[in-house]
């Protein structure tokens, strides 16, 4: 038998003494010496084809290195961790923020001044800015294969049947906003070639994926990039998609010089995922002894103009749908739509947040219908040991939903003064 | 554009530097410096990564022009621990675990030592009302509170001790 | 007038990817000196993974928390650990870094028994030294690893982790999605300002079941970390969006909370351990936010005997409910 004795100690974390005097160099803290400055020309259009690019202004200015489109992909021109449907310069634009264009200079303020000199013709399309007018008959596609990207089903019993023996039906709409992960650390990075060898250095939450996708942008194999994560200022899922590693290969490989971004506040807002607003219709069904029948919902997402984790997000929303109670009918299904608004991706809970927001409130007014505490619903629906999931799974050990429940209230009880009662 | 003539005192020793006139505090301790610790978090104020202390008081670095610095004192997180041994708020954000990602860390450890310097005997409001310019995205604040409430005991202690 | 209310918000959360394969591996070296490397690709991002993945390294190596050091996120030379996300990296890259861990002790402790010559599974490794059952020996791991090298073994050891899920059935959805799940009991207490429309969180309390808290302290700032977020998907945070384009992409027009808006958490940490999980554990990061807002927005309808639908509930739309339904009174003839 080990002696545990190091784990379930708070040791201080290894990286702590570095941040507390300022020497943990973040992405924007990498000095190198000779390198470009890189800047990303983006749309200001919400939909529409791009029709030419002419950079050859922008090229004059002095310092300025090059200009780069889509033409100059050297590999497949789209990523994403789930569906490749995310260009890096792109040719149709999709949100307002899409990037069009990327320069390389050797100032900053230069590459700035190039942008604005970039001439770009865009043939505008229809855009969509909700989800039903993206689900509509008829409505143009965003990408080629229509704008409802995934549909995610759980089914389980006979929700119909259970409609019969119910003592409370409770039916509702909910709508969630959309959120930015809003770390303090906005995205940067520096690239070089050693070698034959890409080596990409950027704030990352997954840089074993940055290197799969940037090898594939690049058109190199996989051996020969190397992504090496700098120290990183949060994420919250953020930092999970492609950002500023693929922009910062391109120039580097390119040019065969040292290249560095850093987005700026905004930049880091318009051009990087946020949490997918939801719309939400939900029943819940139950028994007069508070006892949950059945939930049927239909959970619609917006991912915006690209798919990043959007099918996760919807699918993970659906299996925790019925929250962590046990529910023997079930008829969930999760929508992820595509619209023109920027893209919606991980946060910090992939749709849960979302879903807890509408199965809590549910459960409380089904507490309010039955005349039960909020409190006592939840003892009887609890999830425990032998409960089945919506998905039809057994759940056997490891079930402490009844503990936190009981621990959190009793806790309550002591600290929060005028609890207690029947109805709290 | 015309080079100023910028003289200051960083972190205890006086630096002269030929800069743009145009440039923020926060660009010359980053890019001219290289004192790379004092973060830019949002380049308009409101989130502290780029706190430091410019006489005695805190400012946000990229709110404050270069020129305005000049003849003034200027304290960076790179000038907080002294001679290697670490403050007592740079000990206590360890051992509270107030720190994650650590990048408003700096910012935070000059809000409060400024806080302290001023009022060595601050409650927790007035703790969260010092640092409240200061985003912190991961710790919830809890765990700085507390690592200011630990630093401000041992400062007191010391300070005790040293009188007796 | 200020009104005040209760509310709770309960959760369970599947830990990694739902329904589909979601690997990690690493490598553990037990050098000549007695200490370790860990190479993982685990991204720490601030919430403490390369301590956790240290921690475990060192529990099972028998040697000192200070005698490990973790190399993260190079994928030069540290092997996929897969995404830092769906609060997955203590369960499955721990599985990965304990795996390696056992296989570089099994070859000290081969070394040691040959040594000691008593059979390998009555030795043990604590605190930098060889045990024979409950008594130390005489003999050092540093010294046992030196043998080994000198007879052209190597102390060191891989190991992956993959949680035993299915995939999802396309129709019914049916199957295994997770292997293990994280629970968790939130209750807040709000204070209503009606006339305001202001929601000021007073208190939370948190009760999270981890399974094993490899950190504890760790696993607290999880907990208020997430509530503090919880508090700002509530009340505060919305990114605007007119026409496609974001109104507020800055931090002067998008709110999030400051330590003035945060309330007293009271974190509490349930261990029910997971028999796959590293040492028991299962995860926190996300959990630590999924119920808050909807604990505080039980806690506001109960304040005011009002539903809201809509999130988040900023002072403008409760004051506009609130009106609602006093017009509704009125029109009632109540």
């Amino acid at each position: 038998m080990i002696e545990k004795n190091i784990v379930g100690q708070s040791v201080p974390k290894v990286d702590a003494f570095g941040k507390v005097t300022g020497q943990t160099r973040y992405a924007a803290d990498l000095d190198i010496a000779g390198a470009l400055h890189l800047k990303v020309l983006r749309s200001k259009v919400a939909h529409g084809l791009v029709k030419k690019i002419d950079t050859s202004r922008a090229l004059k200015i002095p310092g300025v290195t090059a200009v780069f489109t889509h033409a100059d992909i050297p590999g497949s021109n789209s990523y994403g961790i789930i569906v490749k449907d995310q260009p890096v310069l792109t040719n149709k634009v999709r949100f307002k923020g899409d990037a069009i264009a990327l320069v390389a200079a050797e100032e900053e303020s230069i590459a700035v001044k190039a942008l604005d000199a970039i001439a770009v013709e865009i043939e505008e399309l229809p855009p969509l800015f909700d989800i039903q007018a993206a689900m509509a008959a008829g409505a143009p596609a965003i990408h080629d294969n229509g704008n409802v990207l995934t549909v995610t089903k759980i089914k389980r019993g006979n929700v119909e049947a259970a409609l019969d023996q119910a003592a409370a039906v409770v039916s509702r709409r909910y709508t969630t906003q959309r959120v930015e992960h809003g770390y303090i650390e906005t995205e940067a990075g520096i690239a070089y070639m050693e070698n034959d060898m890409l080596i990409i250095k950027a704030g990352t939450q997954n840089p074993h994926y940055d290197r799969r996708d940037a090898a594939r942008v690049l058109g190199l194999p996989i051996n020969k990039v190397r992504v090496i994560q700098t120290a990183t200022g949060g994420g919250f899922g953020g930092k999970l998609d492609i950002s500023v590693q693929c922009f910062l290969g391109l120039a580097a490989l390119k040019l065969g010089r040292p290249v560095k971004i850093v987005y700026d506040r905004q930049e880091s807002f318009v051009a990087t995922a946020k949490r997918h607003p939801f719309i939400v219709d939900y029943t819940s069904v139950a028994a007069a002894d508070g006892r949950l029948l059945a939930v049927k919902a239909r959970i619609f997402g917006d991912t915006g103009a690209y798919a990043s984790y959007g099918p996760a997000t919807l699918t993970r929303a659906a299996v925790h749908a019925t929250g962590p109670y046990e529910v023997p009918n079930v008829d969930l299904e999760a929508f992820c739509v595509y619209t023109n608004n920027s893209f919606s991706g991980a946060m910090r809970g992939f749709g849960t947040p979302q879903i807890a927001f509408v199965f809590e409130s549910q459960m409380d007014l089904l507490a309010r219908e039955l005349k039960m505490s909020p409190l006592e619903i939840r003892r009887r629906n609890v999830l425990r040991p032998g409960s089945i999931t919506a998905t039809g799974q057994e759940l056997t050990s490891s079930v402490g939903i009844a503990k936190t429940l009981e621990a959190a209230w009793a806790r309550a009880l002591e600290v929060m003064p005028g609890l207690g009662g029947d109805c709290r | 554009m015309a080079a100023f003539h910028l003289e200051m005192k960083v972190n205890g020793e006086l630096v002269a530097v030929d800069i743009d006139p145009g440039m923020r505090l926060l660009d010359v301790l980053r890019e001219v410096l290289h004192l790379t610790g004092t973060k830019e978090g949002c380049g308009e104020g409101e989130c502290g990564a780029c706190s430091v202390i410019l006489d005695g008081e805190l400012v946000d670095s990229c709110l404050v022009m270069a020129p305005q610095a000049y003849g003034k004192e200027v304290v960076t997180i790179e000038g907080v621990a002294a001679l290697g041994q670490l403050h007592p708020l740079q000990e206590a954000f360890i051992e509270a675990g107030a720190v994650q990602c650590g990048f408003c860390t700096p910012g935070m450890i000059l809000a409060a030592k400024v806080l302290l310097d001023h009022n060595p005997n601050p409650d927790r409001q007035e703790i969260a009302r010092a640092i409240s310019g200061n985003l912190c995205r991961c710790t919830g604040y809890s765990k700085i509170i507390k690592a200011v409430e630990i630093a401000a005991s041992r400062i007191k202690a010391e300070a005790g001790a040293a009188s007796d | 007038m200020k009104k005040r209310g209760f509310g709770i918000g309960c959760m369970s959360y599947g830990i990694g990817n739902t329904g589909l394969p979601n690997p990690a591996g690493a490598f553990v070296d037990f050098l000549d000196d007695g200490t370790v490397i860990v190479l993982t690709g685990c991204a720490d991002i601030g919430q403490g993974s390369s301590t956790i993945l240290a921690q475990i390294a060192a529990e099972t190596l028998g040697v000192a928390f200070e005698d490990v050091v973790v190399v993260a996120g190079d994928t030069g030379v540290t092997p996929d650990a897969g995404a830092t996300s769906a609060s997955r990296q203590t369960y499955i890259s721990g599985n990965a870094v304990f795996e390696a861990a056992r296989k570089a002790r099994q070859e000290v402790i081969a070394g040691a028994a040959a040594v000691l010559g008593v059979p390998p599974e009555e030795i043990n490794l604590k605190n930098g030294r060889v045990w024979h059952g409950e008594e130390p020996t005489s003999l050092s791991i540093k010294e046992v690893i030196s043998k080994c090298r000198s007879e052209g073994i190597l102390t060191l050891g891989h190991g992956w982790f993959n949680p035993a899920t299915t995939r999802l059935d396309p129709a019914t959805g049916q199957g295994i999605p997770y292997a293990t799940y994280a629970f968790a009991t939130q209750v807040a207490e709000v204070e209503v300002d009606t006339e305001t429309g202001i929601v000021e969180v007073k208190r939370i309390v948190a009760a999270h079941d981890v399974g094993r808290a490899i950190n504890p302290q760790n696993v607290e700032g999880q907990i208020e970390s997430g509530c503090s977020m919880g508090i700002g998907y509530a009340l505060l945070e919305e990114v605007v969006v007119k026409e496609g384009e974001i109104q507020n992409p800055a931090f002067s027009t998008y709110l999030m909370p400051t330590a003035m808006d945060v309330p007293e958490v009271y974190p509490i940490i349930v261990e029910e351990l997971e028999p796959t999980g590293p040492y028991g554990a299962k995860g926190v990061g996300e959990p630590a936010l999924v119920p808050t807002a909807a604990a505080i927005t039980n806690a506001v309808a109960d304040a005011l005997g009002l539903r809201f639908y809509d999130l988040p509930l900023t002072p403008e739309r409760v004051v506009a409910e609130i009106k609602k339904s006093r017009e509704k009174k009125e029109d009632d003839g109540q």
